[in-house]
């Protein structure tokens, strides 16, 4: 038996003008002593979930659904029999505001209000108990006396947990209690929130944006995103391979997960309008497909207690090498492997960035993985096809790469013009005005002016950083869907190739295609990278998300390559 | 905080001073003289028309023909001491006057400022509750109409109507000349009596703006957070208007209510005049048809004073009130 159910709840919010779905059908359950966290970014129905649970919706919020707590249903209660709930069994800490606390009552005061209501004790009891509830959060007695705004954050969040905590309720829903806060602060928060939990057995409900708080409290976790819940399971498989495209966005802008990587948010906003019919993601995604837009995924168990919502069964797999080996014939007839036997996976709008130092075989498997070479043994499948026999290269949506000599990869005798256009000459793609505004699409994506002048430049014309945006941008014409940059910054001076990379990555994360960026630079690799692969002599030595290969490198190669970079 | 204190005081005197000098001048702007009044204000009283010789006797023994700064500098002067001057008109000084009609306007309007205050909540909090209901509409908009109408011509209704016909109450006066009081609480009764309906009429007249404040403050604060908090913590819906919604909501109807004094003082001139009531406001007008310059000087100042000291008490009573914007 569940101390706490929740069934199919809608919340939506409706006003003169339109219908917000802020809720829009979740169901969970918490069992005793559990505790559960709903993480999503700000908006996405979070808190109306607790307010939900406690009945404390706006009166325009048209409600469906059931809430049970100890099997009786409290969600269809009217307000007085639904006022023995709060508080004595179900409390809510509030995210601390200003205003969260009533501003012309001490604080002392409005923490013994619920005893006094639901607990029948005298002034002097609540009051003494109120003075231990104060302790229990590491907040001396005498601030009782104080009025709200007289507190600091901090202060104001430990009493908003000793008010809840006040009348010994069974669940306890946690709404965004750190987001306010400092680290400090919020670490000391935290193992409170873990003391007592293991003190008294709360179970909780535990909300908020902040991903790596709620997976150090929570055993389970769901995330949301627009009302609905796209994925669930145990904390810590979500945080290490989120499936839904949502939540792997979700990890991967998180500092703290990430600790060396640079911020990018998932870019993009929630569908405008309610009468949105698919994927609430489908916006932002970078894998959806006709029926994203047709219909909202249902959520369906995956393996290992997880659930996803997603029409693609979650983040898809565009490329997949198998096997790959390459040798090289040396002068004294021997051969060096160069590539040897390498499996390799790369999915939707993934940064799979591959270090290794020179002559470890990088080079070899970009130009195998993009087509340039082929494979003795083994093959490489993109979107399930092989990429020989379908030649990805040669259209669009397919698989470009941009090579590390800019100067070599474009021609000083070509014009910008052509240099730019012509994988799209070659190919046979659109009308002339069409590849002429292709190409001047692409150059404003680099930022290079897409003027006459400009156009009619010749690449030998250009500085080092202008050539490598315009070998992008010749890439970019092709609007791949896989982009394979081979050590495009090492030609460059620090700053050039600094522009080139945040260029590249921003590209990547408003575009949403997958990127395997090849180089030798481990701090720069860390400032993009969602994975990175680490190759020695030919061999994927180790491969994991950029932050563990980081901090904690496995092999013994790996560890080297961390130690080689020189302290400043 | 020194520093706070002192450029308080400054600015108090410097208005004082301000109002002063306008007090001085704008009764000696209006045309005409203390003593050329030719019109007699009530039927039958005697019209005395002053030969120029009498008129220019009078006029140097009240000292009205010296020049202008030196007349401002004598009633400066005069002022330091607590001298207001002599009423011309009622031929006593002008505190004594003062002082024998004060009580009678602080009555009605601290009364007024009482009920129109308590009405105005009890209205607002009613409207608040049923917000988008027919009832809260209603009365909104019968509020907003009823605020339309001018204090005086109100008074010049319920004066008709319930002294002239109805004859409830009494036409004139603040109590039943000759009267003889068989001990204090009829004498009160009778105070009662004929402070009712001028009390009535200037509570009616600020009734919609005590109500239409506290019914928006209110609605505000039922949106704020602590209001979810309190309902959260199941409270009951009574404790949560009471004690968390109006508690915050009456903080600027307190506000209100002071600088409503301060207004009324003003507005009271009319009222006391369509009910003959011998308040300041009455003896006001009397003063300013017979160009007393001293009384009218007084009685402004008075009006003045008791507006600023009205705002030093909202300012005051505000600090106890919210905790927040206490020192």
């Amino acid at each position: 038996m569940s101390l706490l159910k929740v069934n199919n709840l809608k919340c939506h919010y409706q006003t003169d003008i339109s219908t917000v779905k802020a809720v829009d059908g979740i169901s969970f359950e918490i069992e005793e002593g559990e505790i559960l966290g709903i993480v999503g970014e700000s908006g996405s129905g979070k808190t109306t979930v607790a307010l939900g649970i406690m009945g404390l919706l706006p009166e325009n919020t048209a409600i469906t659904g059931d809430i049970f707590y100890r099997e009786q249903v409290i969600s269809s209660l009217p307000e007085s029999k639904m006022d023995r709930f709060r508080w004595k069994d179900i409390a809510i800490v509030f995210q601390n505001g200003l205003e969260v606390l009533n501003p012309v009552m001490k604080v002392g005061v409005q923490v013994t209000e619920p005893m006094r209501k639901h607990l029948d004790i005298s002034p002097d009891k609540a009051r003494s108990k109120c003075a231990d509830l104060f302790r229990t959060v590491n907040l001396d007695p005498k601030w009782m006396d104080s009025y709200p705004h007289q507190l600091s954050g901090g202060m104001r969040q430990r009493v908003l947990l000793a008010m809840a905590l006040s009348c010994d309720p069974k669940v306890l829903i946690l709404d965004e209690v750190t987001s306010a806060l400092d680290a400090f602060t919020r670490k000391e928060i935290r193992d409170l929130l873990v003391e007592l939990q293991k003190k008294n057995g709360y179970t909780m409900l535990m909300i908020s944006h902040d991903i790596t708080f709620v997976s150090s409290v929570a055993s389970r976790v769901f995330v949301m995103y627009s009302g609905r819940v796209v994925e669930t399971g145990p904390v810590k498989d979500i945080l290490v391979s989120p499936r839904h495209p949502y939540t792997r966005g979700l990890v991967h802008s998180t500092p703290d997960i990430f600790v060396y990587k640079d911020l990018w948010g998932i870019p993009g906003d929630f569908p405008a309008g309610d009468e949105f019919k698919g994927c609430p993601f489908s916006p932002r995604c970078t894998q959806k497909i006709e029926k994203c837009k047709e219909a909202p995924p249902d959520l369906i168990p995956i393996a290992g207690g997880r659930n996803i919502a997603c029409h693609r069964g979650g983040v898809a797999g565009l490329l997949e090498a198998k096997n790959l080996s390459y040798r090289y014939r040396l002068p004294d007839r021997k051969y060096l492997k160069a590539v040897d036997n390498v499996d390799l996976e790369v999915g939707e709008g993934e940064v799979l960035a591959i270090v290794g130092q020179t002559g470890s075989g990088k080079s070899t498997l970009a130009h195998i993985l993009a087509n340039v070479m082929r494979p003795e043994s083994g093959e490489v499948m993109f979107m399930d096809e092989n990429v020989s026999k379908c030649n990805y290269g040669n259209r669009l949506n397919g698989v470009q790469i941009v090579f590390q000599d800019p100067f070599s990869s474009t021609s000083n005798r070509f014009t910008v013009l052509d240099a730019i256009k012509e994988p799209l000459d070659i190919n046979k793609i659109g009308s002339k005005e069409d590849r002429l505004q292709m190409v001047k699409n692409a150059l404003e994506l680099v930022h290079l002016p897409g003027t006459g002048n400009f156009l009619s430049k010749y690449c030998g014309e250009l500085s080092g950083g202008q050539r490598q945006r315009v070998a992008l941008a010749r890439a970019m014409v092709m609007q791949p869907k896989l982009l394979i940059a081979d050590e495009i910054t090492s030609a460059l001076d620090v700053s050039t190739s600094a522009n080139v990379l945040r260029l590249l990555k921003g590209l990547q994360n408003r575009r949403g295609f997958a990127m395997i960026y090849i180089s030798h630079d481990l701090s720069m690799t860390l400032k993009i990278a969602d994975r990175i692969a680490v190759m020695n002599h030919g061999k994927i030595v180790e491969t994991g998300n950029s932050h563990d290969v980081m901090l904690s490198p496995s092999d013994e190669y790996t560890k080297r390559l961390v130690d080689s970079r020189i302290p400043v | 905080m020194a520093n706070d204190r002192n450029s308080f005081v400054f600015r108090l005197l410097l208005t004082l001073f301000v109002i002063l000098v306008i007090n001085f001048f704008l009764p000696r702007m209006m045309p005409g003289d203390p003593f050329s009044t030719t019109s007699a204000d009530e039927v039958g009283e005697e019209i005395i028309v002053m030969t120029e010789e009498q008129r220019l006797y009078y006029m140097n023994y009240y000292g009205l023909d010296r020049p202008l700064h030196e007349q401002f500098l004598v009633y400066m002067k005069n002022l330091m001491t607590g001298d207001l001057g002599r009423s011309i008109y009622y031929k006593m000084p002008v505190s004594d006057v003062i002082i024998l009609h004060l009580p009678w306007t602080m009555l009605i309007v601290l009364g007024s400022t009482v009920i129109s205050t308590i009405f105005g909540v009890f209205l607002g909090t009613l409207s608040a509750k049923n917000r988008k209901k027919g009832s809260d509409r209603i009365m909104m908009t019968g509020m907003i109409a009823f605020a339309e109408i001018p204090s005086f011509l109100l008074g010049l209704i319920l004066l008709l109507f319930f002294s002239a016909y109805l004859r409830l109450f009494p036409l004139a006066g603040a109590i039943t000349s000759f009267a003889d009081y068989s001990g204090p609480a009829e004498h009160t009764w009778d105070i009662l009596y004929h402070a009712f309906l001028p009390i009535v009429t200037l509570s009616l007249s600020q009734l919609t703006g005590v109500y239409l404040l506290t019914r928006n403050t209110l609605i505000t604060v039922t949106t704020k957070d602590y209001i979810r908090t309190a309902r959260a913590k199941g409270l009951g819906e009574k404790t949560v208007w009471t004690r968390h919604a109006l508690r915050n909501a009456l903080l600027p109807v307190v506000t209100r209510a002071g600088f409503m004094i301060g207004i009324m003082m003003g507005g009271v001139v009319l009222v006391e005049s369509v009910f003959s009531y011998p308040g300041i406001g009455m003896i006001l007008r009397c003063a300013v048809v017979g160009r007393d310059y001293p009384l009218i000087q007084g009685i402004l100042l008075v009006i003045a004073v008791s507006i600023l000291i009205c705002n030093l008490l909202v300012d005051k009573i505000y600090s106890k009130l919210d905790p927040r914007v206490a020192i």
